[in-house]
């Protein structure tokens, strides 16, 4: 036999544990799941097959339109948030700087914090202490807690998004700052240029893969987002704040539609792998481009 | 020392194997009660050394109760709060048929038509045994009520008329903690019990009225309530409620007697009073919301039936019951049996004379956002969005359910 051969059986044999452990664990509910999404199951009990009722339903339910808008907004300005300050962090993370190991683990500490955890308490800041602070001040406009209001509340919810989740976004930029040859800055500074146009020219174009995958892991994350706004307002005030993810736990465990919020959940999947193979397709043309 | 851990295991094991009690699963969902019913279990389990009850409360019990549901692994005997939940699962079937069970002789009938009315597996079933009721009117503070000279209202205007009065000493008429949507329910229940058609209900859920037509008072006397709380409400919830009501930083709280407990927790010399919630200004149509603030009940195919029953006949014991309602300012519901606790004394004639009404929001399946939708209203003040959405609502899940909502009726 040629070792050759071998090789391959033991490759298989090295796949087989994981490949089951996603097919049982993951595939398998997937599939419950549609299947679960074309009857009115509430969980348990007998269930009957409604054939495509669910997702009709779906498309004229205003709470599931709202939920839907309400996600893509938070992910949408959460992920250019998230990327313009971890960018910036992380070319300031890997200049000269003083303590630069010790900086690099404290912004790296949000990210291994439980987002409920955290949650909670940016909850008691936002309702106790920046009402109780901007009341001292004198700033108005701030002296009601931001949660309680529908059009301020999702900026709270972006400003935990984006500080939880900038830690994990300068890591990957700080590996990826790290690739960028020195030689290339040492030529620009002989031809005079800029520290922005250093940046512009040098740096983001040869971390543009890092930008890729920040880019794609960010909005795939903030499209799901459901601890951040259960530790924050519960989809409040009334279900203004109610993001997909969030809205499908609520209906379908304790509304008891179980098969409605499957069908959300199914199409809620469709969604995300069409957008994050979308932006995957842009971003990488880009790279190429450079 | 891994064969010293495995010998431990294996008489573990063998620890296990030679007790041969029949183990019977009781779920528990009041958090506040759980120290009490675990030493109930151990009492019973004394008494009955041949069943051992293993006590499950969980944190968000009917999130996990249907988790436990869709895995088929009903427990044996459960507590459940009697609210629209339990109506869901009564019809699914999950629960056994108590009708024809002795432990019902002596309780008293207008819980169990309580009960009956949120919802039961089929025509004539009674899915539960009520253990313990509420009163769910408005808690006052009765020393600020002597101190500014204000008498208990009996109509409306009165109760208007009171925290006017209250506003105008610097005092907050009633703390709102709207942080918790569901607490807005709690006076939504007697305003709309009092103000709305006889049959409403009924009549929604064959879809011959409206929220529109019939709760349009309700709705206008709910949101004059909320006009005498502390500045932004949306930022409190029920423990920052029920916290400030016993510092005395409010004279009422639109909560029922269940908030007893957690009022008195720091404070146990507290005097807190209770009294019913005026709608009208005829003081003869008040009538008290009273629910079944815990209900017994068991798995309908249940692996032990004679241990549940057991189980359920000494927690339906009149010491138990008493001692019960007792820790936790309950009602017990067991003819012949009261509850002295001060709290309780100013409904204690509704009770005794049945002037009870059960809670119109357990008529709501947990797909209709009631709560979220009285919290966005509160806030808004919009009275038509209020009522149009909850029509909306409600219509569009009757429209898209075949099963649940209304099943009270049709049963």
């Amino acid at each position: 036999m040629k070792p050759g051969v071998r090789l391959a059986n033991a490759f298989y044999v090295m796949v087989l544990p994981a490949f089951l452990l996603f097919f049982i664990f993951h595939t398998i509910p997937v599939i419950q799941g549609i299947y679960y999404s074309f009857t009115d199951s509430p969980g348990y009990g007998p269930a009957n097959f409604v054939g495509l009722r669910n997702y009709i339903a779906l498309f004229t339910d205003p709470r599931v339109l709202h939920a839907y808008w309400f996600t893509f907004l938070i992910a949408a300005v959460a992920t250019v948030l998230v990327n313009i300050v971890s960018l910036a962090i992380a070319v300031g993370l890997n200049g000269r700087i003083k303590f630069k190991n010790g900086l690099r683990g404290i912004y790296f500490i949000p990210n291994v914090l439980a987002i409920l955890v955290v949650g909670y308490i940016f909850n008691y800041l936002f309702s106790n202490s920046v009402p109780a602070l901007a009341t001292k001040i004198g700033i108005d406009s701030l002296s009601t807690s931001l949660l309680t209001k529908a059009s301020t509340a999702w900026i709270a919810i972006v400003i935990l998004a984006v500080w939880q989740s900038a830690a994990f976004n300068i890591i990957i930029y700080i590996a990826g700052l790290q690739t960028v040859p020195t030689e290339m800055y040492e030529a620009s500074n002989l031809d005079g240029a800029s520290a922005w146009r250093q940046f512009r020219s040098i740096t983001f174009p040869m971390i543009a893969g890092f930008f890729t995958i920040n880019m794609v892991l960010s909005l795939k994350g903030f499209l799901q987002i459901f601890d951040h706004i259960v530790a924050l307002t519960g989809g409040g005030p009334g279900t203004d704040t109610e993001s997909v993810a969030l809205l499908i736990y609520k209906g379908g465990f304790q509304g008891g539609e179980y098969g409605y919020q499957s069908a959300n959940s199914v199409i809620f999947f469709i969604v995300i792998v069409g957008f994050s193979i979308v932006q995957l397709r842009v971003l990488q043309r880009r790279e190429v481009e450079v | 020392m891994l064969l010293v851990l495995a010998l431990l295991a294996g008489s573990a094991l063998a620890g296990c194997s030679s007790d041969n009690r029949t183990t019977i699963t009781f779920f528990q969902f009041k958090a506040e009660a759980q120290q009490y019913f675990q030493q109930l279990a151990a009492q019973f389990e004394r008494a009955n050394p041949d069943i051992r009850v293993v006590v499950d409360n969980p944190a968000d019990p009917e999130t996990a109760l249907r988790t436990r549901l869709v895995k088929n692994d009903v427990p044996d005997v459960m507590t459940l709060n009697g609210n629209g939940t339990f109506g869901e699962f009564a019809s699914a079937k999950i629960f056994r048929d108590f009708r024809d069970d002795p432990v019902l002789a002596d309780v008293n009938p207008a819980y169990l038509s309580v009960t009956g009315s949120l919802g039961a597996g089929s025509k004539g079933e009674v899915n539960g045994v009520p253990f313990a009721a509420n009163a769910s009117g408005l808690l006052y503070n009765k020393e600020l009520f002597a101190e500014q000279g204000v008498a208990v209202p009996t109509t409306f205007d009165e109760l208007i008329a009171a925290a006017k009065k209250f506003q105008a000493a610097g005092i907050t008429p009633f703390y709102g903690t709207l942080a918790d949507a569901w607490t807005a329910q709690s006076p939504l229940a007697p305003l709309s019990a009092q103000l709305q058609p006889a049959d409403f209900f009924q009549q929604r859920f064959e879809g011959r009225t409206t929220f529109a037509e019939g709760w349009r008072s309700t709705a206008a006397e709910l949101a004059e309530l909320y006009r005498y709380t502390q500045p932004d409400p949306l930022s409190k919830g029920y423990e920052d409620g029920t916290a400030a009501f016993a510092r005395g930083e409010s004279a009422m709280l639109l909560l029922g007697s269940y908030a007893v407990p957690q009022i008195r927790d720091g404070k146990p010399g507290f005097t807190v009073a209770s009294m019913a919630l005026p709608a009208t200004n005829d003081p003869a149509k008040t009538s008290l919301v009273s629910g079944v603030d815990v209900v017994l009940t068991a798995s309908r195919n249940g692996a032990h039936p004679a241990e549940s029953s057991k189980f359920i006949n000494f927690l339906m014991g009149t010491k138990v019951m008493q001692d019960y309602c007792a820790a936790q300012v309950a009602i017990p519901t067991l003819k012949g049996l009261t509850n002295d606790d001060p709290a309780l004394t100013g409904v204690q004639s509704y009770i005794r004379s049945g002037r009870i009404v059960g809670f119109t929001d357990h008529q709501f399946i947990q797909a209709i956002p009631l709560g979220p939708l009285l919290q966005e209203f509160l806030i808004t003040g919009d009275e038509n969005t209020f009522l149009r959405k909850l029509d909306s609502d409600w219509d569009k899940v009757a429209k898209r359910r075949t099963w649940g909502l209304g099943a009270v009726i049709k049963s």
